[in-house]
């Protein structure tokens, strides 16, 4: 079959205006998202001064419940949660020791800048990440001021025995991050990692609800003098630091 | 005043070698995409400080040059330069064929490139990336709807290359701001990086054209008047200025301000600062303005073509320089204090790019080089002969 040069343009000229014009369409419903309690804020306290640097009881029991694989190769390691040395340049303070986690922003960059919407906002608060939307294109990492996110580099090679089957293998190429334990908190249970703080280490973290004014973190945030990190930036993190 | 178009015959053993060598690229770029595909993004050079790599680099290198290959076709259209309305089919032509290439290599880098239809699916207006994607597609439909006047319609050129043209600023703008708006990162976050893209784009993408243009016309043995030459030349020297001078404004007002003396420093003196100096202050403004400034250089074919090969290594530069010291420059969130952890928070990245990612860009480079080559056998792209008329004497700075 020949092509004169006037139907290669017109086909080709169709092509490209399909493409322009494709993004517009929905051609397939989005999937449902659960709706979680509108109204609620989940938020964490963490008492710096009741963390030790040699306690990694957050980041261990994370990563347990969270069936992230424990890889060798460093650079591509993946973190939900790490403890964080931060030392006085003029070296008149101790250093202090803490975790770090997503901050699940009011205002998230990450959520803002996903071409997909693969990272989303629930209704209490949670920024979560739509594994089957997430293309891999790493925007996120870029856009979030708190390194929380790590992109999958290789498949999950836990044994299945090892494995908690409560929560998702994510599959190499997308990007994911601390969700908060959101399957824990669906079931009225405190996040993995703060329930290994509380039982048998520092307990150092609370979690809550910071909008209802009679639970534990509301009260307590009102009451002590806590900061956020890189309040600058104006996105209105929950992972507020006692102590600092 | 404009000779007649031709293709070119495109028969000899040579041009059938170069289509194979294009083609060659483009095969390993295929390979590379199923290797990464398979085995993993662990394969490549990049770990969770340098998210993107070296396929980003080819990628909006290519990108930023469609949207500077355009250049000619405006000069005709838009400013009423009419010894450039020769160059107009080559230029949208060539336009297309750059950032399809480049479009390849950027969807072939994802994750997951078989969800890449999502994002025409499932679209968060708010993010720089969607509109990227308008932008990328608007600007080829707007590239053909330009074509097809010039081919078909000429009375329609008028407006499809007056549209082209806020198209491509935009699009350069939208590409550039990927990382200018960005807060949380210090070396990317600046309001004059989408004006620096489009400086960098005008004087590559003008770059590329005159490569191209020269060399086809050597090849296929056509007349390529003095005059045109000079003319190119001095775009060249004048969008080689716009760089220097927006990357000077920006060095300033960074500098001015102590919040960002660290960064700066670094930038200047730091890992990645050899790119800075070597790429895009020597090979990408120094050398080009020294050999188009100069005398007999700058008056000889050979002359402006090595200057226009060294702007395009100045572009690269300029494109990696941004990815890679934006991304490896650390990460404190607690500024004013020396941070580290297991997760090397406070520590600067490396990166050192594998194979399989030089294969993957160079792909995209095989694609955007096998649809000009059989673009100007297969269209009539081409003037037989580029003319200037005797009273036109071109810009001189």
């Amino acid at each position: 079959m020949t092509m004169d040069r006037r139907t290669a343009l017109g086909v080709g000229g169709a092509v490209a205006a399909g493409t322009l014009l494709a993004p517009g369409i929905h051609l397939i419903a989005a999937p449902q998202r659960t709706e979680a309690k509108a109204g609620r804020r989940w938020a964490m306290l963490i008492d710096v001064t009741k963390c030790t640097e040699e306690c990694t009881g957050c980041s261990d029991a994370c990563a347990k419940e969270n069936n992230i694989p424990q890889i060798e190769d460093k650079d591509r390691q993946i973190q939900y949660i790490r403890k964080l040395k931060i030392e006085d340049k003029a070296g008149k303070k101790p250093p202090i020791s803490l975790p770090v986690l997503c901050n699940h922003c009011e205002h998230p960059p990450c959520e803002h800048v996903c071409p997909t919407s693969a990272t989303f906002i629930r209704k209490d608060g949670l920024v979560l990440v739509d594994k089957h939307r997430c293309i891999g294109c790493r925007y996120c990492m870029i856009a979030c001021p708190y390194k929380a996110r790590s992109l999958v580099y290789q498949e999950n090679e836990t044994p299945v025995a090892e494995l908690n089957g409560e929560t998702p293998i994510r599959a190499a190429g997308v990007v994911e991050k601390c969700s908060f334990c959101v399957h824990l908190i669906d079931k009225g249970e405190l996040p993995a990692c703060v329930q290994s703080c509380n039982q048998s280490h520092g307990g150092a973290m609370m979690f809550g609800d910071l909008n209802d004014p009679n639970s534990e973190i509301a009260k307590k945030v009102a009451e002590v003098k806590s900061l956020t990190l890189r309040a600058d930036l104006g996105l209105k993190p929950h992972v507020h630091y006692q102590g600092l | 005043m404009i000779s007649k178009f031709t293709a070119i015959q495109g028969e000899s053993f040579d041009y059938w070698k170069i289509v194979g060598l294009f083609g060659a690229l483009f095969v390993l770029g295929l390979l590379a995409f199923g290797y990464i595909e398979i085995q993993g993004h662990h394969v490549t050079g990049m770990n969770q400080k340098v998210v993107w790599g070296l396929p980003h680099v080819f990628a909006i290198s290519l990108l930023v040059m469609a949207s500077g290959a355009l250049n000619l076709a405006s000069m005709a259209t838009v400013f009423g330069a009419e010894p450039y309305k020769q160059f107009r089919r080559f230029s949208a032509f060539l336009a297309i064929a750059l950032l399809v290439g480049g479009l390849l290599v950027l969807i072939a880098d994802l994750g997951r490139p078989d969800r890449g239809l999502l994002t025409m699916i499932h679209m968060n207006f708010r993010s720089m990336f969607t509109w990227n994607v308008f932008l990328y597609s608007g600007f080829v439909v707007l590239c053909f709807l330009y074509l097809w006047s010039m081919m078909e319609h000429e009375k329609y050129v008028k407006i499809t290359g007056s549209a082209a043209f806020p198209g491509r600023v935009i699009l350069t703008t939208g590409t550039g701001s990927i990382f200018g708006v960005i807060h949380a990162r210090e070396v990317f976050h600046s309001a004059i990086t989408g004006p620096t893209f489009i400086a960098v784009s005008l004087s590559s993408g003008t770059a590329i054209c005159f490569l191209l243009l020269a060399s086809t016309f050597k090849a296929t043995g056509r007349e390529f008047h003095p005059k045109l030459i000079s003319g190119m030349r001095n775009m060249l020297i004048f969008f080689t200025l716009a760089v220097f001078y927006l990357i000077v404004v920006e060095k300033f007002t960074k500098s001015y301000s102590p919040a960002f003396y660290d960064v700066e420093k670094w930038v200047l003196t730091g890992q990645w600062a050899w790119l800075f100096w070597g790429g895009i202050v020597l090979a990408g403004i120094v050398a080009p303005l020294a050999i188009l400034t100069h005398k007999t250089w700058g008056n000889s074919l050979n002359g402006v073509m090595l200057a226009s090969g060294l702007a395009i290594i100045g572009e690269v530069s300029f494109i990696a320089h941004v990815l890679l010291a934006g991304q490896t420059y650390p990460f404190n969130p607690f500024p004013g204090y020396v941070v580290s952890s297991s997760f090397q928070d406070g520590a600067f990245g490396h990166y050192v790019p594998s194979l399989s990612e030089f294969m993957l860009g160079m792909g995209g480079v095989g694609v955007a080089g096998l649809i000009y080559l059989l673009g100007i056998k297969f269209f009539r792209l081409l003037p037989k002969k580029a003319e200037a008329p005797e009273h036109w004497a071109p810009w001189n700075p």
